[in-house]
This record gives C-alpha cells, structure tokens and sequence, in this order.
C-alpha cells in the first residue's frame, strides 16, 4: 500500500465554482522525495493544503497509510513558506513545542513528569539545533532577530521533532536568496537521507525541483478555465547531475505550460 | 526657482522639537494666569479663575481633610499620614480605582469571549451577529434601564462600563484572532496540538501584546462609562466630587482633580506600555 494516495481527488473554489484541480491521482511511496512542480496559480499549493488536511475536497479523496484525514495531525510535518515560527516562543521553544504539546495537555503539564520530560525534550530540541547548523546562543532567540534563512531551519528542525512521517512544504525556499537557497537544498537533502522521511515538495522552480526530488510531478492546466491536471510524472535518477539539468528544465517547462505531455526523458516512468 | 521651504521633508532638529512640542503649554498656562491676575484685580471674589495659591489650599485640605459630607472623625493629633488616608482626595480615588479595577478585570471574559469566537466557527456564529447589534447600542442611553434594574449602587456603575466597552474589545479580539495567519493553527495542529492548545498557547500569546494596546487605547472609554455613572449616581468618587463642587463653583479643587485624573489614567497607560514590552520582548510593533 502507497503512503500517500489520491485518488480522483477535484477542487474547485468561488461561485460560480471555478475548477482549480480535476481528476488527480497520484501514490506516493515512502520514502519517496516528490517535487510539485508547476507555474503559479495552478493549484499545487492547493493540493498541498488538501493532503494536509487543512481544507476539503469537491470530490474524490486522499489517503493517508489507508486512512483518511479530516485534519492537519502529527502524521503530516508543515513547513510553509511565511509564519512558519511562533513569532512569541524562542528557537528552543518552537523546536521543543511538537514534542511538548503532543505528549501532554493543558493538565498534565502540571505534573513532576512534564518537568522531567521536559528536560529531556529541551536537549532532544537543542542537539536539532546543531543539525540544522545554528549555535547554542542562538536557542534563546526570537525568530524576529534571525534571517529568513535561519528562520526556515528552525521550521525544519520544529517539524522533524515530532518525527512524522510526511513532511510537506510549500515553495519553503522561495523567498530565499540564492546561495542560502543552496544551502537549505543541501540541508534538506540531507534531512531527508538522514531520517528517511517522505517529503512533498511544492515549488514554481524547475531547477529546484530537479536537484531535489527523487520524483517530480508537474502539474498543469489545459486551459485557462479548466482545472489543472497531472501533465507529467518522472522519476529523476539519483543523482541528478548538473549538466542533465538545463535539458530536463527545457522539457519541464514546456510541459508546465501546456497540459500535453511532450516527449518524455528517457528515465520518465509511465 | 531655488528657494523652497520644505514641508513634508522638514527636519525639525531637537531645540526646536522641544520649542514646539511644548509651546501649546506654555501659551495655555500664560493664558490662564494673565486672565486670573485681571479678573482677580476686577473682582478679589473671583471664583471662575482661581490662582494657584487658591489651588493649592484647595488641595492640600482636599488631601489633608475628610470631606463635607464625611462623618467619619479624626482625633485632633492625628498625623499627616492618618489625616492624608481619611482626606477626601484619597477616599476619591479608592473609590473610582475601585471601580476602574473591576471594569478591567471583567475584560478578560471579554477577551477570552473574543478569542473563542474568531477560532471557534460555531462560538463564532452563535455570538458574533448579537455582539455586532449590542454594540451599535449607546451605552448611555441604557443608564436610566441600568438604574431602574440594579439600583444606584455599585452594580450598575460597573454593569454601564461593561455594556459600553466589552463590545469593543470582543470585537476587536475576534479580528486580531482572525488576523493571525492561518499557516500557525495548521502548523501547531501539525505538531500534535489539540485546539485548546492551539487556542492558548498558539493563537492568544501572539494577540496577547495587540489586545494590551487595544485596551490602553480603550481606558478613555472606561473612564468615560466610569464618570458618567459617578456623576449621575453615587455618593463618593473623583466624578462625584467634580460634580458635587460643581454646584459650589469649587473651581480650585475641580481643576487639580481634573489634571490628578488625567496623571492617574497617564500612569496606568504607561504601566500598562511597559508591562507589555516586558512581557512580550518578541513583539515587533509594526
């Protein structure tokens, strides 16, 4: 059985309702590293938000290790491209909140056992803070007086803590510069290596997708009224190499921007 | 042409900041005193425009003596300190802090009513459409109903406050809740949060700083609601005293007690400013 499968999943917002998805269906295996890939407005956030569980669909539906989930929960990590920190609670805080909030409620915080446990959770969080290359005096901050880029490894750290098993983000590095964009690849990469988690990755950049994924799907729309669809799926072999790239973003891109499937790489799958 | 005064782009520097900024005072108090000298020259009797040496002996047996209507008796060695917390100014101010202080505390249903509704949808539509009717409701025009229904004490004082400002600040919570991006709920949920967590731990904290500046900005509300009981009905109080001098034409007590309250709302302001950025280091005013 697939992680994560949709099945004939559509969307469609506004009256009168204006498709943004139709008929998507994808399995994700674990431990795969899946980039959405596709140009801006044509709902890979959305389908994103649905396999969060953050909004329900028109119809079909998507399931999560064969079950289906009403809600955002521990099972699926998040981490969006703005607010992804608790503006009020230090670096050690937002890592150490998963674990804390997960383990006990608002009663059970008023037990021996959460300050024990909390000691334990606090440098459970604080070896996260070397993963993720920040110091230790950076554990007391606030995420106001860190980079963006600092900021969005602490929203990794904070989501790999409560180690689910998904971990989706939406264009997370979108609003970096450059070369702290590369860095946060590398990161990622690693992450993912590291933990084995499965990672969706939602992203308007074919280069990023390209470096990143182990598979990318690219979604597009037939028309402009219509709603977007599944143009391409390929698995990229690992690894990926440079100079293969400029070729695979020429090909991408133009099946980004119509829903007819070019002629496939000769490693797509079907 | 190459001569321009620069409005807008102006840059006024700091001996001139200081000139301007307290200009108005200084015209206002010269005013003040060049009228009293005159009337006072005209007419020695002159209770409209009282000096300051009528002021201060308007205050210091404000501070130093019971009021008229106070039975209460001292002994005649009693010290100053004794005389001081059985004077009137004081006895005044316990009365209307007194008041004022319950008026805050009901505000924290208010807030957390506020926050309940903007997270919670059925909280939401089940308050949300009668708080936005009670609000439109003039407070005051509720008063002679508030007297008829609780009596002139102490109830209805409090209940005039809670009716003309709780709206304001449910509402205003509700928005700032609203406000915060719908990214943090899906995220703490994503990391195990129940709702309530959500709710305290998540959504409240990160309001918590604007619902401070929401009610300073409101404190001239409740002290509005707070005088327009105290004048109407009571028998103690910084209004009820105003009110009462009123009738006497008690201008050297009446204007003191109009700047001491002034000073007491500025004071509570201010803690409550520094309170907030104490507790709240993270908040960035934007």
């Amino acid at each position: 059985m697939a992680l994560i499968e949709i099945q004939n999943l559509s969307v469609a917002y506004g009256t009168p309702s204006r498709p943004v998805l139709t008929d998507i269906d994808i399995r994700i295996e674990e431990g795969e590293f899946v980039c959405v890939l596709g140009q801006t407005g044509c709902g890979k956030s959305t389908l994103l938000k649905m396999i969060l569980g953050a909004e329900s669909p028109a119809g079909g539906r998507i399931l999560i290790d064969g079950v289906e989930h009403k809600q955002p929960d521990r099972t699926r990590g998040y981490v969006p491209q703005k607010y992804s920190l608790f503006p009020d609670k230090t670096v050690l805080d937002n890592i150490a909140f998963g674990p804390e909030v997960s383990e006990f409620n608002m009663f059970t915080r008023f037990t021996p056992w959460f300050v024990r446990r909390r000691r334990e959770i606090r440098n459970e969080a604080m070896r996260y803070i070397h993963r993720i290359g920040l110091h230790e005096r950076d554990a007391r901050k606030y995420p106001y007086q860190l980079s963006g880029g600092m900021q969005q490894r602490v929203a990794l750290a904070q989501a790999l803590a409560t180690h689910p098993r998904i971990l989706l983000m939406d264009e997370a590095f979108s609003a970096l510069d450059p070369g702290t964009r590369k860095d946060m690849q590398r990161l990622i990469r690693q992450l993912w290596r590291d933990t084995g988690v499965t990672v969706l990755f939602v992203t308007h950049n074919t280069q990023e997708a390209l470096y990143l994924g182990s598979r990318v799907i690219v979604l597009a729309k037939e028309s402009s009224d219509a709603g977007a669809q599944v143009a391409m799926d390929l698995s990229v072999p690992e690894p990926c190499h440079e100079h293969q790239i400029p070729m695979l973003v020429h090909h991408l891109e133009h099946a980004s921007g119509s829903a007819r499937a070019p002629e496939v790489p000769v490693f797509a799958t079907a | 042409m190459s001569i321009s005064f620069q409005l807008v782009q102006a840059k006024p520097n700091r001996v001139t900041t200081i000139v301007f900024s307290w200009m108005l005072f200084a015209v206002g108090l010269g005013l003040y005193f060049y009228t009293s000298q005159k009337r006072h020259q005209d007419n020695p009797e002159d209770r409209i425009m009282p000096t300051v040496t009528q002021m201060f002996h308007g205050m210091s047996d404000a501070s130093t003596k019971p009021a008229e209507d106070d039975d209460s008796t001292l002994p005649e060695n009693a010290s100053l300190r004794q005389r001081f917390f059985a004077s009137m100014l004081w006895k005044d101010t316990l009365a209307t802090s007194r008041r004022f202080i319950y008026s805050i505390l009901l505000l924290i249903p208010a807030v957390l009513l506020g926050l309940h509704m903007g997270l919670f949808p059925y909280v939401g539509v089940f308050f949300l459409r009668f708080i936005l009717f009670f609000d439109k409701i003039v407070a005051l025009s509720l008063l002679p109903i508030l007297f008829i229904v609780f009596g002139i004490d102490e109830l209805s004082k409090i209940m005039l406050i809670v009716i003309g400002v709780t709206p304001t600040i449910i509402l205003d919570t509700f928005n700032l809740t609203k406000g915060v991006p719908s990214e943090q709920v899906v995220k703490a949920f994503t990391l195990g949060a129940g709702d309530f967590d959500v709710a305290y731990r998540v959504v409240l904290r990160q309001i918590m700083p604007r619902v401070l500046n929401s009610i300073r900005l409101n404190l001239k509300a409740v002290m509005l609601f707070l005088f327009a009981g105290e004048m109407i009905a009571s028998t103690d109080g910084l209004a009820y005293r105003i009110a009462l001098l009123r009738r006497h034409m008690g201008m050297d007590v009446i204007i003191p007690y109009v700047l001491w309250v002034a000073l007491l709302l500025f004071l509570v302001d201010l803690a409550m400013r520094l309170v907030n950025r104490k507790l709240h280091p993270w908040f960035q005013e934007a």
